[in-house]
């Protein structure tokens, strides 16, 4: 359909739209006319990705001589995967409606590792070394070595690729992963590189948030986006967390061991140099002594991960004169590591801001501030000088330099932790030096200031004044939208009783306590015993899971689960995780039903849909809160009350609810679909926790829903699954319409869309 | 082999509370005698096959006590209290056999020769297929006995309107092998007795297969050391063992053993041939819940960087990892294989076949295993509401053809008309047949001044009108059974049937069905509504005048001095169809003149 928002023209591929699509669109406009940021929280299943892209490509195509790119980034692959095939939609829409006017490029970017198509590179295991195998075969002095000698192995997509030249271009088109693969193997060139090169064209570009927060990798691929971009952070409700990330480093035995071992090998390198080919040292010094960290233009395929500080915070001045010579570098380097070796050996945690840190290694080690700074550059220059090529052996030396430059750039917002042991298992020894960053904001400063709009995201950002806080930024529209439901689809419950009548919780205290397991597992039990198809189950953490499954199975509540449906289990295995989740769709389509266990915080509550038969009910056991002992979330908490003025209650409260509300989210994706859920823990009916949840949810549970038992939850559920069973009208009742056609939208003018928002 | 005789220790009891008489039960072909262990109570059973109507057991895991109840002919009952499950099993089994011969036997004896009168040229076949569906279903049994031997209906027409359960029942029931259970691995894990602190292991051929599809390095070693390097029996030790490593969950002590022992390693080490399997699998996995393409997509990915030991991450010990393998983790395996299904038909005593057929199965799956990765992918972006419909790949529920749908809503019309005989107002039906009436009539004349909009009927009227039409249709054809060439709609006249036949086709049954209706009723003012001869119909004009009668409604639930029907004990209401007919007329007579 086709409809108008204010001045501009909205192709939308299908034939109705949601009234919250179309408000979300209408803010979103708005937004982007006044070229600010904005926060908008939209409750899953109502389409939020589509109506973003619909609007944003609208908005360029109705604006053709202010081109505009997208830049939307998603925190998975195959997020990534799953916008790009609603961005294929959307476009063939646009091009039967407007023709090749409406034509874009849009790629989605990702790693070699999924990128690849060199057989040989593939065969490798892991993704390091996929890196590294391509390394082997594409760097530039293994080309110019290969061009001397032609028996030395290359890789045929990339000699394709460069001798194609500039005329190595993607056609238009929006392309997946897949495509992306496909069409370099049909052509001959590398997709990875191809890709890469066309970020800079695309209209639309979709990749993952590092991409774009991590400076380490932003600087790469992310320097050349101009400022008229729109960046998004979809499903932005972790963003906090993945900038803070993006910052933090650690360092364990391990690491200096094998830093150890880089700096010997690399000592052979410059001594063999020395030998051979001395004049290649001279020019490096040369090249530092002007100044020039970085060589200049590097071959595409030898880049490097950039500096890991921001942008804004690097020095553009030369290198300092100590560390010019290499194997003076080398020597500080070997400093370092001792002197990070011997913090190590510590019994006690120890806890310092950068500042202390730095005029201690001073003390003891002799390296000033600015030497730290420089590390990172000056080992990559390097790294280049000695041609090293297997890289990722050089994993750990490098990790190492990228503390010394972060620890060396920044003196607030971050701090230094050294753990003996942890606290979990003090039994093993495993001394961690970490250097953590608690701004959020930090990370996130050079994408709100570098680009024109930069719009956040999410089916939870509840409470929405807090992220503007955690981020540091001003948004221009900060909106929280209903979901308009045709009927009421979503059945939230708060299970605070077993059928006995006896308290259910994860508390601390309470969580191995006997009668909760059997509680537990009875509600599922029963709950397996009436819903059709699919279930999804949360726990609290992995070990929690571990040892509630191994007791259920103990008194025999597994078989019981066991004979209505499959048990699929997530487990710290990805790939075993991935086979399980296909499995499980698999259980549900041929109708056998299946339940999956999984953890809130894992990788599938962060991305997985269980949308329609795949999830009709999901139970959330407990209240996925934080380690709270942890150090390095104490010291975030101590931070954020320092400085933004945030209590330690209330954000371990909105970051435990806003874990449980995604967890929970997952179960709709239309207003076709239906789901139950159900957060079984006797701390969700105090008002405190409960108010945390996103007002969608809330909106929809009933204060006769805060406090059941399992039966009467059991009663609940058949009732409600009955009433989802009947046929309905899709539309809407007559009052209030939840499903608009093109007349609908063009009968109705702005200001109705008012009720839509909170 | 079906036994012929059944002894078993059982309580009488008289009912499903009390604590009963201990005696034994003894099941012949055709008695079922029971002897008191007290032999001065009176308490002796006696009965015969014949005189028991059908049976009632409770069900295996429920809280009750093992109980069969046996119901007489004659009203009351009898209830058997068993010592366990597998006798109440035993005994179930036994009940239902001899059941189905009696019921047999009454059939044989009174059934052929009325066949034989009746339809020379039916083939054996042709008979056996009949007998058969009779015997399997008692309802159709008792109809069958009514009828025919009642000599209201012959044989073949009896027949003729159940042409479906001819031709379709028998051909559909190809051979369907009964998959694993969900719980299948539990069987082949050991029993753990807490208080002797003892596993058992119990391997049956059953329990041998099943391990060899959830562990395919066993089967590959089975393959590999039976019986050249050690006995079937060896072997299987060997594998206790290794499984008692496992439960004890010591995974250092279950490396010391693997080093000592290379077989045993075999079963302790993790599986290869798995790790290749999911290795193979994982690049046909759906891209949308592909979770290990994220695995490093910041676009190098360096160990160290990020938090390490934050309060939200999880902590694992890597020490031994070889050797632990999880019960987590069998329980996906049991997943997939159960999803997997029994790839093999051979017979299970022989644990080597089994094993090679095994091996080939899963070969074959190898290359049979298809890529639809993309189209799952759009299928997923799509917003199913907004949108018309795809061409799904099952029929959506939809008439084709209204003669199907009526035809089919016969049995459901002669059921709920016993329910409405039987009160009409116990219908979960919010409204009664007078309210529905109201808001039809209505409906009707709104829409003759304004025509037809999108207008909305209540739903509950909906469902009132239409029930009692299709009911109606549908009996009607059902009681106008003596001629089964002719359906109801053929007896409608021509315009009408078209009209119906036109309007339902392409509608789906709820909401805008009833619209249909009413412009079909409106229309043409001919309902076929009254039962039994009357095909003028009423005028709904004059339906809506009758004299404070209850009109349209009145067709669910008759009047009053309706003829009652003395059969409908049984579920058919035909017995008197002319008394009927006469009555409907007059009635409608009434409403003509009215």
């Amino acid at each position: 359909m086709k409809f108008q928002i204010e001045d501009v023209t909205v192709y939308f591929p299908y034939d109705h739209i949601y009234p919250e699509q179309y408000a979300y669109m209408l803010e979103l406009k708005r937004a982007l006319d006044a070229k600010g940021h904005c926060l908008l929280e939209m409750p899953t299943g109502t389409g939020k990705t589509i109506a973003l892209l619909s609007l944003i490509t609208s908005y360029v195509l109705s604006k053709p001589h202010n081109p505009v790119k997208l830049i939307y980034c998603t925190r998975t692959v195959h997020e990534m995967e799953k916008t790009l095939a609603e961005l294929k939609l959307l476009h063939n829409y646009q091009t039967t409606h407007l023709g090749d006017r409406s034509k874009i490029l849009a790629v989605g970017l990702s790693s070699r590792k999924n990128l690849c198509v060199n057989p040989r590179v593939l065969a490798a295991e892991n993704r390091d070394s996929v890196d590294a195998g391509c390394r082997r075969l594409t760097a530039s002095w293994v080309r110019a070595a290969a061009a001397a000698n032609p028996n030395l192995p290359t890789c045929e997509f990339f000699e394709e690729y460069e001798r194609a030249g500039s005329s190595a271009v993607l056609p238009p088109g929006v392309y997946t992963l897949q495509d992306l693969r496909a069409y370099g193997k049909k052509k001959g060139w590398c997709p990875y590189f191809l890709a890469r090169h066309m970020v800079q064209f695309a209209n639309v570009v979709v990749y993952s948030y590092q991409y774009l927060l991590d400076p380490k990798v932003a600087g790469i691929i992310s320097k050349e986006m101009q400022r008229e971009s729109v960046v998004v952070f979809d499903e932005a409700h972790n963003i906090d967390n993945v900038c803070i990330e993006a910052l933090s480093v650690s360092v364990r035995r391990q690491t200096l061991e094998g830093a150890r071992r880089n700096l010997n090998k690399m000592r052979q390198e410059i001594e063999k140099f020395k030998a051979t080919d001395a004049g290649r040292l001279r020019a490096e010094y040369n090249r530092l002594v002007e100044g020039l960290a970085q060589r200049g233009n590097l071959a595409l395929t030898d880049t490097w991960l950039s500096n890991p500080a921001l942008p804004d915070d690097i020095l553009k001045e030369a290198v300092p004169g100590n560390i010019r010579r290499a194997e003076h570098f080398v020597h500080v380097l070997r400093r370092l590591v001792q002197y990070l070796e011997g913090r190590l050996e510590t019994e006690n945690v120890e806890k310092e801001g950068p500042v202390a840190f730095v005029s201690s290694l001073n003390t003891h080690a002799g390296i000033d501030q600015k030497t730290l700074k420089f590390c990172y550059d000056r080992l990559h220059s390097l790294m280049l000088t000695l041609e090293i090529t297997d890289t990722d052996e050089f994993l750990h030396i490098q990790t190492i330099c990228d503390f010394a430059t972060l620890v060396g750039t920044y003196t607030r917002g971050f701090s230094i932790i050294i753990e003996p042991f942890d606290e979990r298992m003090p039994h093993i020894p495993d001394p961690v030096l970490q250097l953590s960053c608690h701004d959020a904001s930090l990370a996130i400063k050079p994408v709100f200031d570098r680009f024109q709009s930069v719009v956040i995201t999410s089916g939870t950002l509840s409470p929405i004044d807090l992220y503007p806080r955690l981020l540091n930024f001003h948004p221009v529209v900060s909106r929280s939208f209903k979901m308009s439901l045709t009927r009421d689809c979503i059945c939230p419950m708060v299970l605070t009783r077993g059928s006995d009548q006896l308290p259910v919780s994860t508390k601390f205290d309470m969580r191995s306590d006997k009668g909760v397991v059997r509680n537990y597992g009875r509600l599922l039990v029963e709950m397996a015993s009436i819903v059709p198809d699919g279930i999804v189950c949360f726990f609290v953490s992995y070990s929690y899971m571990d040892g509630i499954v191994n007791s259920w199975n103990e008194n025999g509540l597994l078989k019981d689960i066991m004979q209505h449906k499959l048990v699929f289990i997530e487990t710290q295995d990805v790939v075993e995780t991935t086979l399980a989740l296909d499995n499980y769709r698999k259980a549900c389509d041929c109708g056998r039903g299946a339940i999956f266990f999984s953890v809130a915080r894992g990788k599938v509550a962060e991305g997985i849909d269980f949308d329609r038969h795949y999830g009709r009910l999901v139970i959330m056991f407990g209240v996925p809160f934080q380690y709270t002992l942890s150090k390095i979330l104490l010291a975030r908490l101590e931070y954020l009350r320092d400085t933004f003025q945030i209590k330690e209650g209330d954000f371990l409260t909105f970051d435990a609810l806003r874990q449980a509300a995604q967890c929970v989210g997952r179960v709709i994706r239309s207003k076709a679909d239906y789901g139950m859920m159900i957060f079984a823990d006797k701390r969700y009916s105090r008002h405190d926790k409960r108010s945390k949840l996103p007002g969608w949810i809330l909106s929809h549970l009933r204060d006769s829903h805060l406090n059941l038992s399992t039966d009467m939850a059991l009663h609940i559920a058949r009732e409600f699954l009955r009433k989802m069973a009947q046929p309905y009208d899709k539309a809407g009742g007559s009052s209030s319409k939840t499903l608009l056609s093109q007349e609908d939208v063009e009968k109705m003018s702005d200001g109705n869309f008012n009720e839509m928002l909170y | 082999m079906e036994t012929r005789h059944l002894i078993k220790r059982a309580k009488y009891k008289t009912t499903a509370k009390g604590s009963g008489i201990p005696g034994v039960l003894e099941m012949t072909k055709n008695k079922i005698v029971f002897k008191p262990n007290d032999p001065t109570s009176v308490t002796m059973i006696n009965v015969d096959f014949r005189s028991i109507k059908g049976h009632k057991n409770t069900k295996e895991g429920s809280s009750n006590p093992p109980l069969i109840n046996l119901i007489l002919d004659q009203g009351g009952s009898y209830i058997f209290e068993f010592e366990n499950f597998s006798d109440l099993q035993v005994c179930r089994e036994f009940v239902v056999n001899s059941l189905a011969k009696s019921g047999e036997g009454l059939i044989a004896t009174s059934d052929r020769p009325v066949v034989a009168s009746h339809d020379e040229q039916l083939s054996t076949a042709e008979m056996e297929l009949r007998m058969k569906l009779l015997q399997e279903n008692s309802e159709l049994q008792k109809l069958h006995k009514q009828f025919v031997l009642g000599n209201i209906l012959t044989e073949s027409e009896f027949w003729a309107t159940r042409k479906k359960l001819l031709d379709g029942d028998s051909s559909q029931k190809s051979k369907q092998q009964i998959g694993f259970k969900s719980s299948m691995i539990l069987d082949t894990l050991p029993l753990h007795d807490a208080r002797t602190n003892k596993l058992t292991f119990n391997l049956t051929q059953e329990t041998k297969y099943q391990i060899f599809a959830l562990k395919p390095a066993v089967q590959q070693a089975f393959l590999n050391l039976v019986p050249n390097k050690m006995t079937e029996k060896d072997f299987w030790t060997k594998y206790c063992r290794a499984e008692l490593l496992h439960f004890k969950r010591n995974a250092m002590a279950a490396a010391a053993e693997a080093a000592e022992d290379e077989d045993l390693f075999i079963f302790l080490k993790d599986d290869d041939i798995l790790a290749s399997e999911a290795r193979r699998k994982i690049r046909r996995v759906d891209p949308t819940l592909d979770i290990e393409a994220d695995q490093g997509d910041d676009y190098m990915h360096l160990p160290d960087h990020g938090i390490f030991r934050d309060g939200s991450k999880e902590i694992t010990e890597s020490q031994h990892e070889l050797y632990r393998r999880t019960f987590l983790q069998d329980l996906n395996r049991q997943g997939e294989v159960v999803l997997e299904g029994r790839t093999i038909d051979v017979e299970l005593d022989n644990p080597t076949k089994v094993a090679e057929a095994l091996a080939q199965s899963r070969q074959e799956s190898d290359a049979t295993a298809k890529e639809e990765r993309l189209y799952r992918t759009s299928r997923m972006t799509e917003m199913e509401d907004l949108q018309a419909p795809h061409d799904h790949p099952f029929a959506p529920l939809f008439i084709k053809d209204p003669r199907d749908y009526f035809d089919s809503q016969q049995a459901n019309a002669l059921k709920t008309y016993d329910d409405t005989r039987a009160g009409t107002e116990q219908l979960s039906c919010s409204l009664n047949t007078e309210e529905a009436y109201g808001f039809l009539r209505s409906s009707i004349s709104e829409i003759k001044a304004m025509g037809l909009s999108a207008h909305m009927v209540r739903p509950e009227v909906a469902l009132t009108v239409i029930n009692g039409l299709t009911q109606n249709i549908s009996s009607t054809k059902y009681q106008l059974g003596k001629n089964v060439h002719e359906s109801v709609l053929d007896r409608l006249p021509n315009t009408t049937k078209e009209e119906l036949l036109h309007v339902s086709g392409p509608l789906d049954i709820h909401s805008r069905i009833i619209e249909a209706l009413l412009v079909f009723i409106s229309n043409h003012y001919v309902v076929s509504l009254c039962q039994g001869e009357q095909t003028e119909g009423s005028h709904v004009k004059n339906l809506s005048a009758a004299r404070g009668n209850k009109g349209i409604g009145s067709l669910r639930a008759p009047p009053a001095g309706f003829p009652p029907c003395s059969s409908y004990a049984s579920g058919s209401r035909c017995c008197f169809p002319t008394l009927r007919v006469g009555f409907t007329e007059e009635n409608g007579k009434g409403w003509r003149e009215a």
